[in-house]
């Protein structure tokens, strides 16, 4: 179990996500149930169908959300139980364990309480608000607020606004979503869409306000968003925060529109909050990241500096030769580990057991090969951005530039972890304990998936409309994976360093993603602007990958 | 839309934001007695781990690693008015040594890590 704690508490955080996500969408469903729906329901034809489907959707959020729960504790109580020798009745009476139960308990109760016979109740609107709350309270028993050293209250509070704001907006849009589906007359999308708007403004207020505290105590001072993991993180949020403002007041342009004049397409509101649910949760999730990594105000040694930064990222020319492997520093410790078993007459140790929690040791060649493998990768994502524009400009037989990315992923799965199988003497099945290693795999899966799909679609072995949509998806759910990507290095400084080139990718891969779906659900204008927008995000990925350093 | 219509478009929307995670330490060691890679004197040895958060004393670790790889679990005292500090005791001879410490922060999250340092026999 040892072995496994890294892993484990990677696994642990993803799941915190998906607690984030169910959370925002049980109770947006229900303020949105509560507060827009049943008071206009005698208004809209479709009503009470669709108070039957978002009623729905919110339990099965409310589902979701007891199971992701069970699933983050158990895993956070099985690792507690084994690594220090605990009782599960023990564990289970820690805070965090405590609240993690009160959440299941409240998911669980909101599904009766949504049904028909307790929502058309007296208590009806009073039970799921009450529970909601009480649900709210406990997650907000799991953030950074609680074990503070000081103003716990302040930050408890400030810590459950920010998490209201998200559920009343990002979490209540697929409701939105639906109903805008469901609905058929211009006067049920004027009076879904002007209300809305408002409980929209009501939690980007929250957010910002929340925000802005939490900043002041988490952050503390511009060179904490520049100079530590937790302010960039922050940033990555504010940066994805603003596009969603963008997309929002779009949507709000439409929804006055639509007062006037009676003719106008919901369809661009429909899509724009497609994309929002989308880049919401990339915040969710980046969310649950920073849970888990101390606060900027805590990190007073090993912040980078402005001159650091400029340093590292300034343009220079790829490396285009790679070292060997065998000048490697863990081929090198490894070496020299089994050159003294064979004198002994014994085994070798291993020069890395990952998951061990100990790191890798690392040389100038270690650098240069890591240099090399984004450099090559910069190429390819260049090459395939600059290919998809001139095919999307006419050069029909270019419709094949996907199958750069199955090479890409080939390339990665080599080279990234030189210490593992194919290269390297670590086993495939135990190298999966590293989390470095995890992650990698997991990028060259979703580049094989995404690349393979897209092919598939543009050269028509897919027919349906449905499969074009992996690609947007994926390549979005791996400039969401690029967030907090990060290097096994010992050193904070350079940590935080790479982790800075990695951020605008992750960015520039969210809005490939996103403006690709755009182009396929788009109509018009929009979606052939967003058509010429995301081969430049590729394109813009590439060159940053190009000037990558490591030192 | 039909149940897996529904269920299959909340795993997509949730699955196209997954993993933009990464694990880092949460709550960190600001101080400690011994300090990393310093030195103490042989005899009863004071041990002092303070953290940036409260922590769930009964609920963490601390191991003595000796030179040999033997490994010792030291008690961790419960000290309520300091909420974010392991505190334990040894006696020590001379030697290296290395403190194994697995803090669980009250919000639930895990960290860890090592403090090596040096026992110099007594003047």
């Amino acid at each position: 179990m040892e072995l496994l704690v890294d892993i484990f508490g990677y696994l642990s955080i993803i799941l915190h996500g998906l607690v984030i996500v169910a959370q925002s969408m049980t109770l947006g469903g229900v303020l949105f149930l509560v507060f827009l729906l049943r008071p206009f329901m005698h208004l809209l034809p479709q009503g009470a169908d669709l108070e039957r489907r978002i009623a729905r959707l919110t339990i099965y959020s409310a589902i979701g959300l007891a199971l992701s729960e069970i699933a983050g504790t158990a895993l956070q109580v099985a690792v507690l139980m084994s690594t220090v020798g605990l009782s599960f009745t023990d564990v289970m009476q820690a805070p965090f364990a405590v609240c993690g139960t009160v959440k299941v308990i409240c998911a669980l109760l909101l599904i009766p309480c949504l049904g028909k016979r307790i929502s058309s109740s007296p208590l009806g609107a009073f039970l799921p608000l009450l529970i909601g709350a009480v649900e709210l309270t406990a997650a907000t028993f799991t953030t950074h607020a609680f074990a503070r050293l000081s103003d716990n209250t302040l930050l408890l509070f400030v810590e459950g606004l920010h998490q209201f704001g998200a559920a009343i907006w990002i979490g209540a849009i697929p409701c939105f979503v639906l109903a805008l589906a469901k609905l058929k007359d211009a006067d049920g999308w004027r009076i879904v869409g002007a209300r809305f708007s408002r409980m929209s403004m009501i939690g980007v207020a929250s957010i910002i306000i929340s925000g802005s505290i939490m900043s002041v105590y988490y952050i503390g001072s511009i060179q904490g968003f520049y100079g530590t993991a937790y302010g960039v993180m922050v940033g990555a949020k504010i940066a994805m925060f603003i596009a969603l403002l963008l997309l929002g007041l779009g949507n709000l342009m439409v929804t006055e529109r639509l007062r006037n004049n009676r003719e106008t397409s919901v369809i661009r509101l429909r899509r724009f909050a497609e994309v929002e649910i989308g880049i919401g949760f990339t915040i969710f999730f980046a969310a649950a990241s920073l849970t888990s990594v101390p606060p900027a105000v805590d990190l007073t040694t090993d912040r980078v500096t402005l001159h650091e930064i400029a340093v590292r990222n300034a343009p220079v020319w790829p490396r285009f030769t790679s070292p060997d492997h065998d000048a490697l520093a863990i081929s090198q410790m490894q070496s020299q580990l089994d050159k003294d078993a064979e004198q002994r007459h014994a085994s070798a140790a291993q020069a890395n057991v990952p998951g061990s929690g100990i790191l890798p040791p690392r040389n100038a060649e270690d650098i240069a090969w890591s240099e090399y493998n984004h450099h090559w990768a910069g190429i390819f994502v260049l090459l395939i951005g600059l290919l998809a524009l001139i095919n999307r400009a006419g050069v029909g037989w270019l419709k094949h530039w996907p199958l750069l990315f199955l090479l890409m992923a080939g390339f990665l799965l080599i080279r990234s972890d030189p210490e593992v199988w194919p290269l390297g003497q670590e086993g495939w099945w135990i190298a999966w304990r590293d989390v470095e290693v995890a992650q990698h795999r997991f990028f060259v899966a979703l580049i094989l998936l995404f690349g393979l799909f897209e092919w598939a679609v543009r050269t028509g072995r897919l027919h349906n409309p449905k499969a074009a949509l992996v690609f947007p998806l994926l390549v979005s759910v791996g400039g969401a994976m690029l967030l907090t990507h990060n290097h096994q290095i010992s050193n904070v400084k350079d940590q935080l360093l790479i982790e800075l080139t990695h951020t605008p990718l992750a960015l520039a891969g969210v809005s490939a993603g996103w403006a690709r779906w755009l182009e396929l659900r788009l109509p018009g204008r929009g979606g052939r602007i967003a058509g010429w927008v995301w081969p430049i995000c590729f394109m813009l990925v590439g060159v940053i990958l190009l000037w990558y350093r490591e030192a | 839309m039909s149940l897996r219509h529904r269920f299959g478009t909340f795993l997509i929307a949730a699955s196209c934001a997954l993993v933009s995670v990464g694990a880092s330490a949460h709550a960190i060691l600001v101080d400690s007695s011994p300090k990393a890679n310093g030195t103490v004197t042989a005899g009863h040895v004071d041990i002092v781990f303070k953290y940036n958060s409260k922590i769930d004393q009964h609920r963490s670790r601390m191991t003595l690693v000796k030179s040999d790889q033997s490994e010792t679990t030291l008690t961790i005292a419960t000290n309520g008015q300091q909420p974010n500090e392991l505190d334990s005791g040894v006696d020590l001879t001379p030697g290296t040594y290395t403190i194994r410490w697995q803090a669980l922060a009250l919000d639930g999250h895990i960290t860890r890590g090592d403090v090596p340092f040096t026992v110099t026999a007594k003047p």
